[in-house]
This record gives C-alpha cells, sequence and structure tokens, in this order.
C-alpha cells in the first residue's frame, strides 16, 4: 500500500529541506521516493497548511527501569488523574500505558531510557516493551560498577575496556553507555559523601577523571555512534560549573555529550550564593565541536526526582515534597533514588533554574549541539514539551512568564537579555534530525527514502504554537496510522534500539569467574539474548550501524 | 520428550532468590536435583509429577477437555457480576496476560500476598527508606541484623549465597550477624564457622524498643533484654561500615503492630546512614509476589488490589481485598492462578472456583473447573522477579509436557 502525504509544508533538516511545500511517500513503513513509485497510490492525505516533520525523537527520558517503578509505587496518592481515555497514573510517574499514549498524542515515535541499570536492564526493557506505539532504546551505567573500577584499579588495557564496554552494549541490548556522578556512587557505598573530578575515591582511589576519559575513549575506539552520556560530579550543588568544565576537558577532545546540563550549570556568587553559569558553560558548549548536551529544562510544579546518583539523591532528600523518598544500592551495579519535588515560582532557587535552561538553549549557536528535555521527570513531565517549545519561540511569552518570577533573579541571569527566538527549523533540527544523528539511527529523524514512516503532521493554522505542539493532526507510526485528529486510530508496537561494536569474548570468561565469586546470579542469567528480547521481553531488537570498524 | 539424563541448570522460581546455580538431570520429563546437600532439593523436586498430579482439564471431578473447560469458564464469567483473580504466582507473561484479560471482563486482580505487600510498601508511601539489595548485602555488609527466624526458611540459600558467603569483594574479616528472635540451636551453630554471630532471642513486639535503644548513649535495661546484651548489641551497630538489616513480613504479621516494627527498622536504618552506610533487606513471599508487584506498578501505576471500571483500572486497598471481598460475598467466580505454590489452596464453595494451576495442585476442596498449566522455570521460558525487585531472571523450561501455560489459557478466555 502506498500513501501519500500530499502538499505539506516539510521540514527536514537532514536532508536540508526547512519548509518546503512537497509530497512524502510511504510503502510498507517506510519513506519511498516519487520517482521509484511503481504501483498506484492507495491513499492520498491532504497536507495544504499543515508542517509535516519525522516524528520527534526523546534522547533522554525516564521511562522505564527500577526507579521508574520505584516512583510509581512511592506517588499512589497522585495517581488519581480523570482523563477517561487513560488510567489514572500521575504524569509524573505515568504507567507503560500512559506514557506511550502521551508520547505519540506530542508526535514523538522514538524515546530513551537513559539511565539502564545493566543488571536491572531486563526489568527496563520489559518495562518499555509495554509501552505502546514508540521504538526505544537505553543506555547503560557504567563507572560505578565494581567490575570497571577493578579494571582501573589494576591498570587494565583500554583494549581490555573496549572489550568490557562492548560487552555492556550487547548483554544489556543498549545503544549507549551513560555515566552518572562518576565513581560518586560507588564511593559513596563506601560512605563518601561527595566526589569532585580530580578526588579519588577512598576505596579504589580513581578520580571521576579517569572514569570519563576512559569510557569516552572506549566509545570513540568501539565506533559507538552516541558519545558518552554524562551527568557530571556535583549535580545540583552551587558552583558546579566548574567541575562541569573540568568533566568536558576530561574528554580530552573525544566526543562526549552531557546531559540536563541545566542542573550542571551554577555558580555561587551573590548573597545567596546562587547563580547561573549558563554563559560560561555556553561558551565552551560552543567553541568545543564534540560537546553536545541536553538542558533538563524545569517548569514549576510538582514533581519526582529519580537518578541512579544516590549520593545526590540522598543529599537531597530533605527536600522532598512530600516528604518521602526512597535511596538504593545496586548489585555493585550502581543505585538509585526517588524523591518528589515541587519547583515553585516564588522560589529564587527555582525561577532561577528555570531561567538558567532557557538561557542554555537561547546561548547555543548550534542547534545540532543541543537537545530539548526536560529529563523527565526530573525538571518536569516531558508532556511540558510543547509548552518550552513556545518559551524558546516567542520572547514575549517567556519574558511574561520571567516577569512574574522573584526579581532578585534577574540580578543573576542575562535571560531577559535574550531576544532570540527559536525557529520551526530549529525545532526540527533539535528534537529531530540532531538526536537522530547524535544516535546514529539513520533512519529515524529524516525523510530520506527508505527511512522509517515516522511522522507528525501539525496544523499551521493553530495560532498558539504550544496548543500545535500539544495536539498534531495527525502522527503515523512505522508507516501506520496511530493518531488522527487526536484520536488513537491503532496500537503499534515499537522495537528496541541498540548497538553491537565487536568485542574479544575473552572477556565473558572473566566476567563469568567475576559473577560466580561474587554476584548472587550468573552470568549467562545476565546477558539478554535477541531471542529473549523478542519472545520473553517482548520487543524485537534493531541493531544499529557503528559509525567505524573498532580501532582498537 | 527429553532426553535421559540431561544435566541442566535450573533457574528456580520457587523463592525470591530466584537461584539459578541448582543444577539437574532431567529424564523423561522428569528431573532431579543434583546437589545432595541443596537445601532446596526436596522442595524444587516435589514438583515433579506423582500419581496424583493431574495433567488433563477437569470440571468437578470429571475430565473435560480444554476446548470444554475453556467454554465452561466462558460461561461462568458470562453469567455472574463480579469476577476476582487470586494471584498466586505466576511469571510475567501470566501477569500480563492477566491483566489484559481483567481489563476485557472487567475483573478484579489480588495476589493472595498483598497483605504482607502493603506492610512493607507502606514505609515507602509515607516516609523516607534506604534498601540495599542482595550482592551488595554480600560483598559489603560488614553487619547484618536478622529480624525474625521464618526469613530462612522462606529463602533457604540466603545464608550461604548472601549472609555468609564463601567470597566476598569489600570485605577483610568475618561478618557480623545479629540474630534477633527465636532461631534454632542448630542455625547458629552452623553459623558460627562462617561468621561472628549474636542470637538475641527476644520479642518482636519490642523491637522499635530495642532499635531506639541502641541510639541512647545511657543504656538501661529494656524488657526482655539486659543491659549488657544491649551494650554488645549498640558495640557491633556502632562498628558497622555497612550495616544492612534484614526481615520477611510474615515473621511480624502475627504481632501487635507489624507497620510499627517495619518503620522502626526503616527509620533506625535511615538514622544510621546519616553518620555511616546502612540498607534495608525485607525478603519477599515466595508466590512471585515481587514479579506480581513490579508488573502491575509499571501497567497500571498500582501493586496490586486493582480493577478495571470504565475503561481504566481503579486501586483501592480495601474494596478490592481477595479476603474481605469473599467473605462478603461480594464476588461471583473466583479464578486462582497458581503456578509454584506448594500450599493448598482454600477453595470457598459460596463461590465459583476456577484454578489455572500445575498439576500438583492441591486444594481445600474440588475447584469447578481445574486447568493444569506448567510451571515457568520448569515446562517453559519465563521471567520473575527477585525479592530485592532489581534483578530479573530468565527462566528456562526443563521439562516438555506441552502443558499449556496461563498466557495461553488467558489469552482464550479474553
Amino acid at each position: 500500500m502506498i500513501t501519500q502525504l500530499k502538499s505539506g509544508n516539510v521540514y527536514d533538516p537532514h536532508n536540508k529541506v526547512f519548509n518546503l511545500k512537497k509530497d512524502i511517500f510511504i510503502q510498507d513503513g517506510k519513506i519511498i521516493n516519487k520517482k521509484n513509485i511503481k504501483f498506484k497510490i492507495d491513499k492520498v492525505i491532504n497536507c495544504t497548511d499543515k508542517i509535516v516533520m519525522p516524528g520527534a525523537i526523546d534522547l533522554h527520558t525516564h521511562i522505564g527501569g527500577g526507579k521508574v517503578n520505584i516512583a510509581r509505587l512511592m506517588l499512589e496518592e497522585f495517581h488519581n488523574e480523570k482523563d477517561p481515555s487513560y488510567d489514572s497514573s500521575a504524569i509524573i510517574a505515568p504507567s507503560t500505558l500512559k506514557t506511550g499514549l502521551k508520547y505519540i498524542e506530542m508526535g514523538y515515535t522514538t524515546c530513551f531510557e537513559p539511565a539502564l541499570l545493566p543488571i536491572n536492564a531486563r526489568q527496563a526493557h520489559a518495562e518499555m516493551a509495554d509501552i505502546p506505539f514508540i521504538d526505544k532504546g537505553g543506555y547503560a551505567l557504567l563507572g560505578n560498577d565494581d567490575y570497571f573500577l577493578n579494571l582501573l584499579k589494576n591498570k587494565s588495557s583500554q583494549s581490555t575496556i573496549n572489550d568490557y564496554v562492548a560487552f555492556i552494549l550487547k548483554a544489556t541490548q543498549s545503544i549507549g553507555i551513560k555515566v552518572v556522578n562518576p565513581g560518586g556512587i560507588n564511593a559513596f557505598k563506601f560512605n563518601q559523601r561527595a566526589l569532585n573530578v580530580d578526588e579519588k575515591s577512598k576505596y579504589y582511589d580513581i578520580t571521576p577523571r579517569e572514569i570519563v576519559q576512559k569510557l569516552t575513549r572506549a566509545l570513540y575506539d568501539l565506533g559507538v555512534p552516541h558519545p558518552l552520556h554524562v551527568h557530571c560530579s556535583n549535580l545540583g550543588i552551587p558552583g558546579n560549573f566548574l567541575s562541569t568544565i573540568e568533566t568536558i576537558k576530561a574528554a580530552n577532545g573525544l566526543p562526549i555529550h552531557l546531559t540536563h546540563i541545566q542542573f550542571q550549570s551554577y555558580g555561587n556568587n551573590g548573597d545567596k550564593g546562587f547563580s547561573s553559569a549558563a554563559v560560561e558553560i555556553s561558551n565552551y558548549l560552543n567553541k568545543i565541536d564534540n560537546l553536545t548536551c541536553d538542558v533538563g529544562q524545569i517548569m514549576f510544579g510538582q514533581t519526582v526526582t529519580m537518578s541512579g546518583d544516590s549520593m545526590s539523591q540522598h543529599r537531597n532528600h530533605k527536600h522532598a515534597h512530600p516528604k518521602k523518598w526512597m535511596c538504593m544500592d545496586i548489585e555493585c551495579d550502581a543505585g538509585c533514588g526517588v524523591v518528589p519535588f515541587k519547583y515553585k515560582d516564588k522560589s529564587f532557587v527555582n525561577a532561577l533554574q528555570w531561567a538558567i535552561g532557557l538561557e542554555i538553549f537561547l546561548l547555543a549557536e548550534d542547534p545540532w549541539k543541543v537537545f530539548l528535555t526536560t529529563d523527565h521527570p526530573n525538571g518536569a513531565p516531558f508532556t511540558s514539551y510543547p509548552h518550552l517549545i513556545k518559551l524558546l519561540m516567542d520572547k514575549t511569552f517567556r519574558n511574561d512568564i520571567l516577569n512574574q518570577l522573584p526579581k532578585d533573579i534577574l540580578n543573576h541571569t542575562i535571560l531577559h537579555t535574550l531576544n532570540r527566538e527559536y525557529t520551526l527549523n530549529e525545532i526540527a533540527i533539535m528534537t529531530r534530525s540532531a538526536p537522530a544523528k547524535i544516535l546514529g539511527l539513520k533512519k529515524k529523524g529524516n525523510f530520506s527514502e527508505g527511512s522509517d514512516a515516522d511522522i507528525t503532521v501539525y496544523d499551521k493554522k493553530i495560532n498558539d504554537i504550544e496548543e500545535m505542539f500539544a495536539h498534531p493532526i495527525l502522527v503515523i507510526k512505522d508507516g501506520k496510522i496511530a493518531v488522527e485528529n487526536g484520536q488513537i486510530k491503532e496500537y503499534i508496537w515499537g522495537k528496541t534500539h541498540t548497538v553491537t561494536p565487536e568485542y574479544d569474548k575473552a572477556i565473558e570468561k572473566d566476567l563469568s569467574k567475576f559473577f560466580d565469586k561474587y554476584h548472587t546470579m550468573k552470568l549467562d542469567n545476565y546477558i539478554i539474548s535477541d531471542d529473549e528480547m523478542n519472545r520473553l521481553v517482548g520487543s524485537p531488537v534493531y541493531v544499529n550501524d557503528c559509525l567505524r570498524k573498532r580501532k582498537q | 520428550m527429553t532426553s535421559k539424563n540431561n544435566n541442566k541448570n535450573l533457574v528456580c522460581p520457587f523463592c525470591s532468590l530466584h537461584c539459578d546455580d541448582i543444577s539437574v538431570t532431567t529424564d523423561n520429563n522428569s528431573y532431579k536435583v543434583n546437589e545432595k546437600n541443596n537445601v532446596c532439593s526436596k522442595k524444587i523436586d516435589s514438583y515433579n509429577l506423582n500419581n496424583r498430579s493431574i495433567t488433563l482439564p477437569k470440571k468437578g471431578s470429571e475430565f473435560v477437555t480444554l476446548s470444554d473447560a475453556l467454554k465452561n469458564i466462558h460461561d461462568l464469567i458470562k453469567g455472574h457480576n463480579e469476577t476476582l483473580i487470586i494471584n498466586h504466582g505466576v511469571d510475567l507473561s501470566g501477569v500480563r496476560s492477566m491483566l489484559n484479560f481483567a481489563s476485557q471482563r472487567n475483573c478484579i486482580i489480588d495476589h493472595v500476598n498483598s497483605k504482607f505487600l502493603y506492610q512493607n510498601i507502606g514505609v515507602v508511601q509515607r516516609t523516607g527508606y534506604m534498601a540495599t539489595s542482595l550482592t551488595e548485602t554480600k560483598n559489603r555488609a560488614d553487619t547484618i541484623i536478622v529480624f525474625g527466624n521464618k526469613i530462612l526458611d522462606k529463602s533457604p540459600r540466603l545464608l550461604d549465597k548472601v549472609i555468609t558467603p564463601k567470597n566476598s569483594l569489600c570485605l577483610k574479616s568475618k561478618k557480623e550477624v545479629l540474630l534477633i528472635g527465636d532461631f534454632s540451636e542448630k542455625i547458629v551453630k552452623d553459623m558460627k564457622d562462617k561468621c561472628n554471630v549474636t542470637n538475641i532471642k527476644f520479642d518482636l513486639n519490642m523491637t522499635n524498643d530495642l532499635l531506639n535503644a541502641t541510639l541512647s548513649s545511657d543504656l538501661k535495661n529494656i524488657k526482655g533484654l539486659s543491659k549488657n546484651n544491649l551494650a554488645k548489641i549498640k558495640k557491633i551497630i556502632d562498628k558497622s561500615k555497612y550495616l544492612v538489616a534484614t526481615w520477611t513480613t510474615s515473621d511480624f504479621i502475627k504481632t501487635r503492630n507489624p507497620k510499627k516494627i517495619i518503620s522502626s527498622i526503616s527509620k533506625f536504618i535511615v538514622n544510621h546512614n546519616k553518620l555511616s552506610r546502612a540498607g534495608c533487606m525485607p525478603i519477599s513471599g515466595v508466590l512471585a509476589d515481587a514479579t506480581s508487584t513490579q508488573a502491575l506498578t509499571w501497567m497500571t501505576g498500582f501493586p496490586s488490589r486493582i480493577k478495571h471500571i470504565e475503561e481504566t483500572f481503579k486501586h483501592d486497598r480495601n474494596a478490592f481485598n481477595s479476603e474481605i471481598l469473599i467473605a462478603n460475598k461480594n464476588i461471583d467466580v473466583v479464578i486462582h492462578i497458581s503456578t509454584i505454590n506448594a500450599g493448598k489452596l482454600k477453595i470457598n464453595k459460596n463461590v465459583k472456583n476456577i484454578v489455572l494451576g500445575h498439576p500438583n495442585t492441591s486444594f481445600t476442596s474440588m475447584p469447578d473447573i481445574f486447568i493444569p498449566v506448567g510451571i515457568p522455570g520448569i515446562d517453559y521460558e519465563g521471567i520473575m522477579f527477585r525479592t530485592d525487585n532489581v534483578v530479573s531472571v530468565a527462566l528456562k523450561g526443563i521439562r516438555s509436557l506441552k502443558l499449556p501455560t496461563t498466557k495461553n489459557i488467558l489469552d482464550r478466555l479474553a
């Protein structure tokens, strides 16, 4: 069956198409070229006065895994939403069903869980398999696991570390590697309460810098498209922009992605000891080619913070709202912490956090290097993306809100001086083409021939940009109509995206001994096969290409 | 049919540790655990077919075809108002299908062990909580407090795998283990070579007083515990660098206030983390409680006691309590799902009872319809969650009786 989306205003930044009136053709779930159409067109959808973009991609959203389920369980009193078309789970900790429905209704077709604990990978994938509509994937957490830290302590070769990283990607069915508070989660288990970039952990005698260096190198050597996804040291601490800059330097010019950088861009100036360092961070972002980031914008209101960073989450538990929280040490692998939190517009700190995130967006010279996220649900639930887009595209709207915030933040932010308004081109880049590129998803985020027919169509006539992005009139997933005029038309089940760089299987022998000696499960049981993903977990695997052959 | 003397590794579905290092030999659809000293061998072997096993569907006392059994179930549900599903233990695929079935037929779902679940999660839902897991405890915990003695019956290998393991990544000396409660002398004696064990025979009702007393610098006798014993406990706790508190809620259920005991342990651990490190490690029930809790929570937001009403799942831990529903005769039909339960299923004759159970399931009286289903990890592959809720295991199949799975049946009924 061939479907034609006719005469839409197409945004396809990957192919340098910006607001060009053209047709898109779909066959068997893929984009096809008009020249290659050999059969009659079965269905024509008139897209006159419509904006047509590839399906949006969220590269950092906590949608599956132990900590997400802890939040669901903890926040039972919030599960009282009344919308009859969903279950009653709260949007700050939605059920898998609600996650899928809300994403697809906004035109998002691919999402990535950024904190997939290797030992918890089976659960995270099983949860994500139950999210309808979207394709998904995860970044495996490394850098706090005792096996890796022992490799570093024992001065293992980079090649061995590369083998381990590649093994983890394969065994956990992941598409990338993330490090959270490098070495800090592990140090917390030995009762260290802070770990700066050049501070040695007491037990392993290793610095966060060494961890970042080894892991960025490993991913580069292996040709993994997505650079090391880094949640830096000292999250949320005033003055942490200095350790963020040191983390950037630790990559030694190799590709590195700093996540929810808003939480890592704090100065400590002023009488409250809290100020924006967005300018300093943006200077680095703008001048270093291999550096990318997602923002982790906060929005005012109730949410829940969830993180592998048990050190930070334990430190922050006194701010819990409501007053309950949970932290956990996990399996010599990592940790987690779940702390509900309410961002208040009357709070100096929260208002400044809001401004810092927007500053970073607006100071970024290249939209290919900065990604639109709220670190769902840490900064705000993902359903606030349309509102965030409006903040970026409408200076007046932005300043109206800024003017309602505590006046003293203006001494510590330059947001009111920034006149930039994002264009639709730039929004299309940062929500579609750029995340596809940084993740190595060749068939996503573009309308090239053979790409997945994941398409979002917005109504140009809707004047309010927030409303337009909140309610696309048509969402197509894998060539099938998932949403039409706000109504779900068909349930579609996505796949799991991975990468599988080569590795020397000898690493498995060493790991197997380590597991037999120190773990409470066998290595065989830890590894998730493609077959298991398909038959038991419930999500088939799609293996994306590496950038190149392994270097060492 | 499986070949004779085929050695395989079993991933055990029968307790919440889900050990995956158990060697079994299969022989024409029976199997035998090879490790004679394994305390779980007898239990695992008991699921082999015997002369009382039922491998074909039954309606009352009559054998029927699977199609007839399904038709009868269909008619029973259609002809009645309220259907309750009680989960006595099944793997992830069974829970997923249970939810799907419930959403088609507007059923209530409860787990038979929900009363224990709600004692534990109450702490997470009301206050702060510090948790740890099995491997952390094995490798990092220099001090472990075990509250109550049932824990070792429920999870027999907790001792050799976690509490007194041969190897430990970070510890140089023997663990300190405090057994609080009435433990047998044999257990204490067996542990003595492997750890520094201290058994305090103590009324668990007094747990809060005990833990509070350890925080005081001015020690006094408390009911049932001398000042000297208290000093001994305090010294061990104060010296610890990584302290773990472990319990199974069934040990507390007959105390005056189980919630208070669990809260006081949790508060004690939270407090201990101000200066040192510590974590709670409750051991959940043996009926795949964690699997049910995890899967229902991610699919609906709620861990148990849910009902499908007006196209969505609602939760009410009192209104959808299976025991109360049956006692008050608010239910017409009960579907029991029981793939790993060795105990006798309680069949209440005031309601219609359907059982999807393993072939060796025993009952207080025969249900209206029984369909034998496979055991996850024995008859088919599946996924279950371990007690610490962070590790899930891939169960293998080690025999091929060609029994349908719970998922097969529920999907056909939906």
